[in-house]
């Protein structure tokens, strides 16, 4: 795999651009979309989110510093993307961030790309309970294996803070699945 | 089998031989009964097949073929839109008359749904703490910013749920005493 440093560089002049952009596409796009995915639930919203967070590095390209990782931008990009589309989807809905979540969990059941069981489906409906934060740092720990070093640096929240935030989280969807 | 002197209880053969071994995976049974979480380990969403590899392309076209594919006019006529817009700006400032007497929008002009709509939409990447600094804080009560009423139950969950060191919130002790 290409170096990150080397990356970013290509990435910054017009002659080594398109190519160098092709392989970062191909690099994140799969661990991207699933980021999404986990956040906005449906298939169609994940990939017109996830071709916004690309446009956006693309365009934003100049812009990175390098103040801190590549991927953790990006993921923040796409963290970013995924919260103001649902926002604007609550209010394009006219109804509330929690009416919302709900009607997405209600919607995976007759979703063709969605083949979970009923545990799975309950572990939906118990994420929908959690605040967003949470739900994240359950979703970017348990699901896609990320440290918390990496993870602090998306979320920009201490390693302290998200192991609460994540055992927190844990005991509650336990708590669901158990009793709810 | 084996005899106890004392009681006359028996034991199967090898009894106490193999009794640390079976001790040691029964509790290692345990402890990984204990140990698994009930949660499930893959959450059951798919993606239309292929998607991947053709991501790869639909991503590409609208970013970099896009700009490859950018239209260049061979005749810029630009340079005479300016010319016109400039003429007709002269030609608006001479033959409106009174055009100061007309009322000014100002911000108070602006309805606040507006203001709302504004501040949901726009990506203003701006931080709690750069927010802080640009609002006077003096003026505004919870009530202006928040649609419902704060209970106490949801203050103290916030706190539980992300703040670590309770010395983080500057308190003034003095105000409790």
């Amino acid at each position: 795999m290409i170096a990150e440093e080397t990356l970013v560089n290509k990435l910054k002049q017009k002659k080594s651009q398109a190519k160098a952009f092709e392989v970062l596409v191909n690099t994140y796009k799969e661990r991207l979309y699933w980021h999404i995915r986990r956040i906005v639930l449906d298939h169609d919203d994940a990939d017109d989110v996830l071709q916004n967070t690309f446009i956006k590095v693309y365009r934003n390209i100049d812009g990175f510093k390098g103040d801190s990782k590549l991927y953790s931008w990006m993921y923040r990009i796409a963290t970013n993307e995924s919260l103001t589309f649902l926002k604007q989807k609550s209010k394009k809905l006219g109804v509330s961030d929690e009416e919302l979540k709900n009607s997405m969990v209600e919607n995976l059941q007759s979703d063709v790309y969605f083949e979970g069981t009923e545990i799975q489906l309950k572990l939906q409906k118990a994420l929908a309970t959690l605040p967003d934060k949470q739900k994240l740092v359950f979703s970017m720990k348990y699901f896609q294996e990320m440290k918390y070093d990496e993870i602090s640096e998306v979320l920009e929240t201490s390693v302290g803070a998200l192991k609460a935030s994540y055992h927190l989280a844990v005991k509650k969807i336990e708590t669901y699945l158990k009793d709810g | 089998m084996k005899k106890d002197k004392e009681n006359n209880f028996k034991t199967p053969e090898g009894y106490f031989d193999s009794f640390h071994d079976r001790l040691m995976d029964k509790i290692k049974q345990e402890e990984a009964a204990a140990g698994e979480s009930i949660i499930p380990k893959t959450d059951g969403f798919t993606v239309p097949e292929a998607y991947f590899s053709n991501l790869t392309d639909d991503v590409l076209s609208k970013t970099i073929s896009s700009e490859k594919g950018k239209v260049v006019q061979l005749k810029p006529y630009r340079k005479f839109f300016y010319g016109a817009a400039a003429a007709a700006a002269v030609l608006f400032l001479v033959f409106v008359p009174n055009w100061t007497t007309e009322p000014q929008i100002g911000f108070e002009d602006l309805a606040h749904t507006e203001i709302d709509d504004y501040f949901d939409t726009a990506q203003l990447d701006m931080s709690s703490y750069e927010i802080a600094e640009a609002v006077s804080l003096e003026d505004i009560e919870l009530s202006d910013v928040m649609d419902d009423n704060l209970e106490v139950e949801n203050i103290l969950d916030y706190l539980d749920e992300n703040v670590e060191d309770i010395e983080e919130l500057n308190l003034d002790y003095s105000d409790y005493e």
